[in-house]
């Protein structure tokens, strides 16, 4: 979020932003938990103040280089420890933090932005944010997970923009100032979240904080290195080959390539200097039916690298197709409504599950609001986990497994998108288990417990130092009823025949407007409306077929929209297939919207990496919408020649 | 307003926020456009013939759209199109370290679409209701592709036609539209004179290492004082060329430079006061950045002003005589006068304070005048930050009298008239996505009743005497509404003394005082000024409105004041932190 200020915004060119500006007031009370979220449920060490100086401070050994940032937060933070208090009036005992942790995030990255062949911008800069939480109470009653009528007015200060030299004297006396904000709101936080639990029937059992077991990591010092590839040149290269679509009203083809040092240091021994990297070319193609209707298409590639980017021969290619697949939706005929069989091809299976998964693997409890609205906005967004409470119950179909895995760090002989060693709140990623044979076994944690789990699995995810949350990291879907692809294909045909449809849905893309779509009200109103009738299993499918059950031809439909998706339609997929596809996404982290359906629509410069390892599906029962609503009058001028 | 320090200055912020934050200090960051060094009267001095290949494509795609959208229902009378080539630098420096260096070229489209009539056309105001006028614009390639400007030239002009048009038929069908009053009847656009003008392009390349070298020196001395919390130096250098075409006729191209350093600290007096301090050093020519013993100086100034303060009683109520330094003087008169010149405010009924009736009446003493002249480059040796040789209308800019001795007589007129000022005289300016509306350049305050500046501080002793008041006010440093923080929106008009002494009558030396609030309506104080000073001094400065951030100079000599009513400001409940810092720890640094 942070280098999109910085290399983005100067160009206005950041799509997510203006989604994000319309959504103002809602994003202020998501992000309002920066350091609030769930309570309740029994066990956790009820913890006294602060941990001894001995276990803060186990084997760990400084880096033997010139970054100075780990010791200018130890010391730092050791001074905070042991001498901030606060006398608060009435008490006896002055408040005094029992734990603080603080983290920075070095950030280097270059963004290259081009259409049809010419370069819009090319910027490169290096950013460090820090991030302080300071907590008071215990781990079963703290500071946090609290959202009170003031919104966030105590969380400034805790954050923000600190030196870039990875010296030892700047970063104290930004880490001084941030400690003491954040100290002085943890008091006054907790203060009121007692008032107000007081005036609860019942009060929350679960516990605010797990425990963790320190984590000491310490990755090389790492230089970035940006000279292997020319990738404005390719960025010219590649987008050029759209030029050939004069149908085309606009294309961006963007290169991102972000290079991050995460460090993190908390009182109870954790220390972790981290190097992670994400690059990605992100494509938009837009254009206009005949008869008014806007179209798109786009393109999403990650890797974990750079240099791991394909090269740009593969990456033409890969726009030709997506130019060519956009020129013809737009002469297809519009959808027409339907209701039946679905076959979604992997990976659009992957995307799907993202978008429907998604809100539901987090085990973690909202956080404890003074305003009811809150919950009602996470509902309308499907930021509801359907999951809780139904450990041990069937959620899917017998025999399959649904596993979250960080530590599988390649798949196919490629590198996977969501692998990680510890999590934004320096805990080991932890294989889980999340289904077996249908049924559901875990949910994915962070330290912040739930309803139906207390420890975490190292599942805290961000992306620039936002509130680590539960989510997806490399989710494999997979089936001991797999049928060969051509099986499942014959399957879904018959079942079309047997439904008495003259011809059935093929669904071999779905969407991401956000990446797709340039035009900002468009954006708002798509995204707006998945994210709101998300909770009733609207989905926006990107690449729709018609097919021939007699025949199996395929023809391209546009405008449809498909709905009734809910969770509760996973229990009765018809046929998963064996052709187990790894669909690689950012789960956004704009205004903290991660674990809404919102966040499936992310992009690289705002999300958090992820890996949808999934088969194609089939479901027997979805509804699909045709086209609706009055077309859009065509341009009075003709365009203007391209080349 | 004037706005002193962007917002980037702002270190701290709250991630949460970032998102709303941010797409405020977007337009910050992506705009800073206009005052443009050319020739003192363009129009008359082609000092370039050809026009550059941007403008060429410009001209030739509103050849195409404007005889098809002219015949379209509603008919489009105008169409312009505003590109800005900028190439900018930025290097910040924050307590001893970089906070970041970084540099990027842009090219940004405005298009403009006007259907209707001159008289009544899809800007006009209905009510409360301000019909959406044009788009933040879109980013186009940074090399010349004629093709891919053409296409997004189209695409914006569609889509200003479309919202033009439906504004139009809502305007037109609307009830309250005849039932206006007078100001509001004026026409919506002004008839001018199509102009062309191609000036040189201009390229800004500064080295940022030297830069990186001397933020962090700047920065770091100021690690010496325990007072200083919080330290910011920024340079920055922005060159841009403006490329400008309409269906009127105008067409022009021109260049524009500047430079400037930045030094901002941040204390906190024991109460939990704020306390800021922030000088900015402006240039146009590379030759004539500041040294290092210039800065340093003048950091050392800002020092001891912020150790001041924050040991600084709070000020008690007070009514009595005050003077203010020429620098105060210059962003009062911008703040309380300058934004209530501007016409577009005389046609807004939600402007309470309106001047539209009072044209040809006494406001000020008749010692008094008042102009704003865009088209001066310099006062003696300083640069002037709002000079520009045409507004972002495509008008050049004028030379307004708008006030002569203490009679009001003019505006600063954009390109929407009022009644009895059917002209734009060139002060239609905006920040790089906003529309343009009536704004201040380089606000000139003359006075022919001039003392030294010895004899005003004579005078001002003599005021105290006469009206038997212990002590007086001596204001050296005013900030504008939203100066220093970042946060919220902006106010224009409001005037937050910083730096005020008591000066009193037994000789007695002055003593600085802290937490100064002006009361009433600062408007009120123009009238009982008894005398000036004989020296201008200038503030350059970023002014934000209702079209953005537009820079601006303004200058003025100090002025005595015969009443002026101050009270206590509230105090943040923020308090000092805890413990020291980690550098004037006396237990240590290390624990």
């Amino acid at each position: 979020m942070n280098r999109a200020l910085n290399n983005q915004m100067k160009h206005f060119d950041s799509k997510v932003f203006p989604v994000i500006a319309i959504l103002a007031a809602l994003s202020m009370i998501f992000a309002a938990p920066a350091a609030a979220a769930p309570a309740k449920h029994a066990a956790a060490p009820p913890a006294a103040a602060l941990p001894s100086a001995s276990t803060a401070q186990p084997q760990q050994s400084v880096a033997a280089d010139s970054d100075k940032t780990l010791a200018a937060m130890q010391d730092e933070l050791d001074r905070s420890r042991q001498r901030l208090e606060l006398t608060i009036a009435g008490n006896s005992e002055p408040a005094r933090p029992y734990y603080i942790q603080y983290r920075v995030l070095d950030l280097d990255v270059h963004t290259i932005v081009a259409e049809f062949g010419a370069l819009i911008s090319s910027t490169s800069g290096r950013n460090r944010i820090m991030s302080v939480d300071v907590r008071v109470g215990n781990y079963n009653l703290d500071s946090s997970n609290f959202i009170s009528d003031e919104g966030f007015s105590g969380f400034l200060g805790s954050t923000g923009t600190v030196g870039i030299d990875r010296d030892y004297d700047s970063l104290r006396q930004d880490l001084w100032l941030a400690t003491d904000q954040s100290f002085k709101s943890a008091v006054e936080n907790l203060s009121k979240k007692q008032a107000f639990m007081t005036r609860l029937a019942k009060a929350p059992s679960i516990p605010d904080f797990s425990p963790a077991t320190p984590a000491v990591s310490i990755d090389p010092l790492r230089e970035p290195d940006w000279t292997t590839r020319n990738l404005e040149q390719e960025a010219k290269t590649v987008s050029a080959v759209l030029r050939q679509f004069p149908q085309l009203h606009s294309s961006r083809v963007t290169y991102h390539l972000i290079y991050t040092t995460n460090y993190l240091l908390n009182t109870e021994g954790t220390k972790i200097r981290a190097n992670r990297s994400l690059a990605a070319v992100e494509a938009s193609l837009e254009t206009e039916s005949d008869d008014g209707m806007r179209l798109h298409n786009f393109l999403a590639v990650y890797r974990q690298r750079p240099d791991q980017l394909p090269a740009a021969d593969a990456v033409r290619k890969d726009l030709q197709l997506a130019g060519e697949q956009l020129i013809t939706l737009r002469v297809s005929p519009p959808a027409a409504d339907y209701d039946g069989p679905v076959l979604f091809e992997a990976p659009a299976a992957g995307s799907l599950l993202a978008q429907m998964l998604g809100p539901s693997l987090s085990g973690a409890r909202g956080p404890l609001a003074m305003q009811s609205s809150f919950d009602q906005l996470m509902d309308r967004l499907g930021g509801r986990s359907e999951w809780t409470g139904k450990l041990g119950t069937r959620v899917l179909p017998p025999g399959v497994s649904l596993v979250d895995d960080p530590t599988t760090k390649q798949f196919a002989g490629q590198d996977l998108l969501g692998a990680y060693a510890v999590d934004e709140e320096g805990v080991k990623g932890e294989r889980v288990q999340i289904a077996e044979n249908g049924t559901l076994r875990k949910l994915l944690m962070s330290r912040r417990p739930g309803p139906d789990l207390n420890m975490t699995n190292g599942h805290g995810r961000a992306m620039y130092l936002g509130d680590p949350r539960p989510l997806m990291s490399n989710l494999f879907f997979t089936s001991t009823e797999g049928q060969s692809p051509a099986d499942l294909k014959k399957k879904f045909l018959d079942a079309c025949k047997q439904n008495g449809n003259k011809w059935c849905i093929v669904v071999k893309e779905m969407d991401n407007p956000v990446l797709g779509v340039r035009e900002q009200d468009d954006l708002s109103e798509i995204v707006m409306g998945a994210a709101s009738g998300a909770a009733s299993g609207d989905r926006l499918p990107l690449l729709v077929y018609r097919v021939n059950p007699d025949d199996g031809s395929e023809s391209l439909m546009r405008g449809a929209r498909l709905a009734g998706l809910t969770l509760r339609a996973m229990r009765n997929i018809a046929g998963i297939g064996t052709d187990v596809t790894p669909f690689n996404f950012t789960q956004s982290q704009q205004a903290g919207f991660s674990g809404t359906a919102l966040a499936a629509f992310g992009s690289a410069d705002s999300g958090v990496p992820a890996t949808v390892i999934a088969p194609s599906l089939l479901f027997n029962d979805v509804e699909v919408h045709g086209a609706r609503g009055e077309p859009g009058r065509l341009p009075l001028v003709p365009p203007p020649p391209l080349n | 307003m004037i706005r002193q320090t962007g917002a980037a200055a702002v270190k701290t912020f709250n991630l949460a926020i970032v998102v709303t934050v941010f797409s405020v200090n977007a337009m910050a960051a992506a705009g800073k456009p206009a005052h443009r060094p050319a020739p003192a009267s363009p129009p008359q001095q082609a000092a370039q013939a050809t026009p550059a290949p941007a403008l060429v494509t410009l001209g030739q795609e509103l050849d195409r759209e404007m005889p098809i959208l002219s015949k379209a229902t509603p008919a489009a009378y105008f169409i312009g199109y505003t590109l800005t080539s900028s190439q900018r630098a930025e290097v910040m420096g924050s307590n001893g370290a970089l906070l970041a260096s970084e540099e990027n070229r842009s090219r940004w489209l405005e298009t403009q679409v006007r259907v209707g009539s001159y008289d009544l056309d899809n800007t006009h105001k209905v009510g409360n209701s301000a019909p959406g006028q044009g788009s933040f614009g879109v980013a186009v390639p940074v090399e010349d592709d004629p093709g891919v400007l053409r296409r997004a030239m189209w695409l914006q002009t569609e889509k200003q036609y479309r919202a033009a048009s439906e504004a139009l038929i809502k305007i037109s069908t609307s009830r309250e539209v005849q039932a206006q009053t007078v100001e509001e009847h004026a026409p919506d656009f002004s008839r001018e004179q199509p102009h062309v003008f191609y000036g040189p392009e201009i390229s800004v390349n500064p080295d940022r290492k030297p830069w990186e070298v001397k933020v962090r020196l700047y920065t770091r001395a100021f690690r010496a004082s325990p007072q200083i919390l919080n330290s910011i130096v920024t340079f920055s250098s922005l060159g841009e060329n403006q490329y400008h075409v309409t269906s009127e006729g105008t067409r022009l191209q021109f260049g524009q430079v500047h430079y400037r350093l930045e030094l901002f600290i941040q204390g906190k007096a024991p109460d939990g006061m704020d306390i800021n301090r922030y000088y900015n050093f402006d240039w146009t020519n590379p030759a004539d950045a500041p040294d290092d013993k210039a800065v340093l100086a003048q950091g050392q100034v800002l020092r001891k002003e912020l150790e001041a303060l924050v040991a600084a009683p709070l000020v008690e109520p007070y009514a009595g005589p005050a003077l203010l330094t020429g620098r105060a003087t210059a962003v009062f008169f911008h703040e309380v006068f300058g934004h209530r010149a501007e016409g577009f405010r005389q046609k807004d009924i939600n402007e309470g304070q309106t001047f539209a009736r009072k044209v040809g009446e006494q406001i000020l003493p008749s010692f008094l005048s008042i102009y704003d002249d865009p088209t001066a480059k310099t006062i003696g040796k300083n640069m002037l930050l709002g000079y520009y040789p045409f507004d972002d209308e495509g008008t050049p800019a004028e030379r307004v009298t708008l006030v002569d001795k203490g009679v009001l007589r003019n505006f600063e007129m954009s390109r929407q008239p009022l009644t009895g000022f059917p002209r734009s005289n060139g002060h239609g300016r905006r920040q790089i996505g906003a529309q343009p509306v009536s704004r201040q350049g380089n606000l000139i305050v003359q006075s022919s009743r001039a003392v030294t500046n010895a004899e005003l501080r004579v005078k001002l002793v003599e005021e105290i005497k006469r009206q038997g008041k212990s002590f007086g006010l001596m204001i050296d440093d005013i900030a504008g509404g939203f100066t220093f923080t970042g946060r919220g929106q902006p106010q224009a008009f409001q005037v937050q003394p910083l730096v005020v002494y008591k000066v009193y009558t037994d000789g007695r030396p002055d003593e600085l005082v802290r937490g100064v609030d002006i009361v009433g309506t600062p408007l009120v104080s123009l009238t009982k000024i008894l005398a000036t000073g004989d020296t201008m001094e200038i503030f350059n400065g970023y002014c934000g409105a209702e079209s953005g951030s537009v820079p601006v100079a303004a200058a003025a000599p100090a002025i005595l004041i015969s009443e002026m009513e101050v009270q206590k400001k509230e105090t943040s409940i923020d308090k000092p932190s805890i413990l020291p810092s980690s550098g004037h720890d006396p237990k240590g640094a290390r624990p």
